[in-house]
Formats: C-alpha cells, structure tokens, sequence
C-alpha cells in the first residue's frame, strides 16, 4: 500500500491551486469515494502529506491542493515523468447509499474529495447538486468537470464574482432539501451545513480536516468529539473528564467521513 | 551475516529498532505498510489506571524539522486496556513492548504490575517523562529522587525488563540517569519530546490546545545525541536512543554515543519503510567495515580525536 507513482499530469487550476495526477493503477482499483493518502515527502520534511483523491480512473489517481507551505511546493514542483510515493488509500471514505437526491457542498479545494462520491452517485442514477463555494470565481476550480459528469452545480463566492455572493450554505439551506447532503471544506462551512441539514432533518455526511502526524491511525493526534453511541466511535470507556457521552474518535482513521449528527464538537 | 540482534536486560531482540511509544498505535496500524517481523519491538501507546480523553485539538504542530505534540495520554485505563486490547498483541510477529504512564508512584506500580503480569507484553517502558499533562505528567523525570522512588515501586511489581524513559528537560540527565539505574532500571529510553510551544501570529494564540506540547523529529536530534552520550558516560544498563532518527547515519549517531539500540517515532510519519531501511543499510555498513555485530560499535565515537582536533586547530 505503499505506491511508487510517475507523475503524469499537472496543472496549475488557478493561482497556487494545483492538479497533479499520477499512474498508480493499484491505488485507484482499491480507493473508495472520499478516502485520501500521505504523500511522502523526498527530502527529509517531517511529515507526509494527507490529501484526498480527486479522481482515480483508468489506472490513474490526482490530487488537488493549494499550495500553502513547504511541503505542498515541493509537490507543485514536481513535474511530469517525476516519480511520487503515496501511501493509502486511508480513512473510511463516503457511504454511497439508496437515496435519488443527493446534495454535495464542497469549499473551496473540498472539492478534491467530492468527484468520486458525485460519480458514483450519478452512475445510480441519482439527482446529484454540487453546491460549491469559494472565496472568488477564479478559485471555483473543476466546477465544468462536474458539470460534464452530470452535477447541476450551484456556485457561491465570497466576493460575489460568480453566483450567488455569500456562503455556499446559504445556497444549501435556500433551495430544495435533498435527501441526503454530503460535504468537504473548511470546518466553519461543514458546522453550517450540520446546522442546515439538522433543521431540515437530512443526514449529512462530512469529511473533516485537522493537522495529521502519521494519517493511519498509529498517533491519536487528529481526533474529534464523537457521541459515544456511534458506530464509529472507538469503544473506549468513559473518561473521568467527561462523563459518559463523548469519546475522541481519530479522523483519519474512524474517519474522515463523519455523520454531522454524531458529532459532537 | 551481521549480527543486529540486541539484549535489553532479559528482553533479546533481533533487530535494534524500536518503534517509539504514541507514535506506532500498537504495530497493527502500520502492518499494511510495514512488515512487522523486521523491525525489534513496538512500544504501544502509554496506559494509564483511569481512562482519559486526551488534550482537545489541535493535537499537533507541523515546525521546522519537527512537529509538536500534546495528544495527553489518550487511552481507555489500564482495565479496559487488559480486557480488549492486550490479548490482540499475542499476534504481533515483533516484540510488545507495554508503556505505563501515571500521576503518582502507586499509579506508575498499579499499571506496571497489572501489565507485566501478561504474557503478550515482553517489557515495560515507564514513561516518567509526559510533558503533555497539566499535573505532574514530567515531574518524576526532572527529579532525581521522584525518579528513584517511581522506579523502584515499579522494579518491585516485576521481574520482565524494566527501561525508563527520560526527559531532555532538565539540567543534569546523566544524574537522573544514574538514580534511575540504581533504582533498578534495566534500560533508559533517552529521550523523550523536548518542551515546546508555538503561536498562531494572526489570531494571537498558541497554536496548540494544551498551550505547549513536545517537539519532536530532526529538530531535537543533536539535544537527544547529547543526551545519550552524557546518560552513556553515567551508567552501565543499554540505552535505547531515540529523538529525530530519520536515516541510517542518523541511527549511526546514536550508537556511536552510546545507545544499544534506537527508537524511531516521528520519520515513521514521513515514511513508514524507514525503519526496515536503517536495518538493511545498517547491517550493509558494519560489513563494509568488517564489523561481525553492531555492538561493535556502540560508544565508539572517538571523543579524545574531537579534543585533540579542537586544541589543535586552537594554537595561537
């Protein structure tokens, strides 16, 4: 499960947002819809990077990212023909499930980890929106691409440059509900949408972000509060702390995709 | 062939690698990316008498060369912990190695004696050295007489092979050390993270939930060498170097200072197929060197070349 990829596409989407994809023909037979790897680093940084699988298709895998540190450049930097290590796929990824109308919010590069599940709702047959937010149109990166796959894409930006100007949730919480909602983004947009698919009683699936040391479970750095009743909440008794309701659940193992309504953050 | 094995009081390992405690989860997270039987021993995750729910987040801090942490013993208690989890390590083709953390001497023997007493677990690391909880997590590691008097209690509950994690944050290690030995320790684990902080400069707070955390990775690599040197000078019971060990050359540092063994914690989390590449350029490296076995080389760094060179290139 450690692939040793060439790269073989990258291209930069907007300022500092990049796409790179890459042959790895065993990551994208077992990768499910929202499950994400490490990349490792080549030049002794400390930690890996954990991004999400934008699509994996015909024996190929690509990311999506914004450059924001040493770590990210060093990717952005890579070029066609370099090879790439990635380790996954990780975490437990989206449930696809039954449900005909299907809500997808993603915030700006959550848009990343939203392709796979959109898709594979669409091959069921499903109505799917994409209901995506940025901070202006520029950054809207992929929204065509989801548009060919067969999403009806609603945009929201910040500044107003495109769709409607303000938070993608309002969009959400404005038109019809949907049967179920799934999401990816910053957490501030994936707590409105636990608020929006609460008051109009949708289940909502939400894949968190948090720093991640290893990304595979091994250092408890990366936890959530969970209701202690989930299914995914690791069976630990309950701490002395806290009663008896929550116990910290780690995100890129228990997740990263959670049920807004067993959060408890 | 080279002889890697290595001897840890009673514990026998083939390979002189250990994979650092909080860092591997209990060796079954890395399976699938790691073969289990190539590496000497996973110390699990510390354990403490109650259960506890940990630090709130943010746990971690990616700094240069390094990251801190503050995850704050995270676990379900030592009787859930014997009931669900420990019968689970029987599989484990490496040697288990239990870690025991607490707030007080009667904690560190309880937990201690309940652990050893199970068959799955080879040797108990007694982590006096959390610098992640607000009471008393580091407080037996900065004291030489707490030290002693922890160490004992704990050397009291068992005979399996006790090794004793030691904090870089104090002002005389070696004497720590020493306390540490003659409480009965059969091994010192040198060292734990270094005290650390970091601030978020836009929204002028620290960058961690528990405020401060311990620094680990290449950052800390020269303080831990130090440390295995001066703690290797002080005792005569193995020591298990660890903090920031990344490649072979690396791990050659602190077997050169003194260490029989290494640990490795956060370059797992950059790439998890260091530790079976230090073991393969390790064992390449001391045959190159016609060296039959890596205790050859332990403490061999050649201090008296170092003072020589220095008052040389000093005349005048």
């Amino acid at each position: 499960m450690v692939h040793h990829a060439r790269v073989t596409d990258r291209q930069d989407l907007a300022p500092e947002i990049v796409l790179l994809g890459f042959d790895a023909p065993e990551l994208v037979r077992v990768t499910k819809p929202g499950q994400f790897v490490m990349t490792v680093p080549r030049n002794g940084e400390t930690a890996a990077t954990a991004l999400g699988v934008y699509e994996a298709q015909s024996g190929r895998a690509s990311l999506i990212f914004f450059v924001v540190g040493k770590r990210t450049r060093e990717l952005a930097n890579l070029r066609v023909g370099d090879h790439l290590d990635v380790v996954g796929p990780l975490g437990n990824g989206f449930t696809i499930g039954p449900e005909r109308d299907v809500a997808i919010v993603a915030g700006g590069v959550g848009i990343a980890s939203v392709l796979l599940p959109a898709r594979a709702y669409l091959r069921l047959g499903a109505r799917v929106r994409l209901f995506y937010g940025a901070r202006s149109a520029a950054l809207l990166v992929e929204r065509e691409r989801f548009a060919r796959e067969g999403c009806e894409v609603l945009v929201a930006t910040d500044d107003g440059s495109d769709g409607h100007r303000g938070f993608v949730t309002d969009l959400l919480a404005r038109e019809s509900p949907a049967e179920t909602i799934l999401a990816c983004g910053p957490s501030p947009m994936l707590r409105a949408v636990a608020r929006v698919a609460g008051e109009c009683n949708v289940p909502a699936q939400l894949s968190l972000e948090e720093t991640f040391a290893c990304g595979v479970g091994g250092c408890w750095g990366c936890v959530v509060p969970l209701a202690r009743a989930s299914a995914q909440a690791p069976s630990f008794p309950p701490a002395a702390e806290n009663g008896s309701d929550v116990v910290n659940a780690r995100i890129c193992k228990e997740g990263p995709v959670f049920l807004a309504s067993e959060l408890r953050w | 062939m080279v002889d890697l094995s290595v001897q840890i009081g009673k514990l026998r390992l083939p390979f002189p690698t250990l994979m650092g405690s909080g860092c591997y989860g209990s060796g079954e997270e890395f399976a699938p990316f790691v073969d289990l039987a190539r590496i000497g021993a996973v110390v699990l995750k510390s354990v403490t008498r109650a259960p506890r729910l940990g630090n709130p987040t943010p746990r971690l801090v990616h700094t240069p060369a390094g990251m801190l942490n503050a995850i704050g013993l995270q676990n379900p208690g030592i009787d859930w912990y014997l009931d669900h989890d420990v019968a689970k390590f029987a599989s484990r083709p490496c040697a288990v190695i239990g870690s025991v953390a607490g707030f007080s001497i009667d904690d560190y023997a309880y937990v201690c004696e309940r652990l050893a007493a199970r068959d799955e677990i080879a040797a108990i690391e007694l982590n006096i050295s959390c610098p992640n909880v607000a009471d008393e997590g580091e407080t037996f590691a900065c004291d030489p007489k707490l030290t002693s008097r922890v160490v004992a209690a704990a050397r009291a509950t068992t005979d399996k092979t006790l090794i004793v994690k030691l904090s870089p944050n104090v002002t005389d290690i070696a004497s720590i050390a020493l306390e540490a030995q003659r409480a009965g320790a059969d091994a010192l684990a040198v060292i734990n993270t270094v005290r650390g902080m970091a601030i978020d400069t836009a929204m002028w707070r620290p960058r961690l939930g528990n405020v401060t955390g311990g620094l680990s990775g290449a950052a800390i690599r020269p303080i831990a060498v130090l440390a295995v040197y001066e703690v290797a000078r002080a005792v005569t019971i193995p020591i298990v170097g660890q903090g920031g060990i990344e490649t072979t050359s690396d791990a050659l540092e602190f077997f050169l200072a003194g260490a029989s063994a290494i640990s490795i914690g956060t370059a797992n989390f950059t790439d998890p197929r260091i530790p079976e590449r230090i073991v393969d350029e390790l064992a390449a490296y001391l045959a190159e060197r016609n060296c039959h076995s890596l205790a050859q080389i332990v403490g061999k760094a050649n201090v008296g070349f170092a003072n020589r060179h220095q008052y040389e290139g000093d005349e005048g």
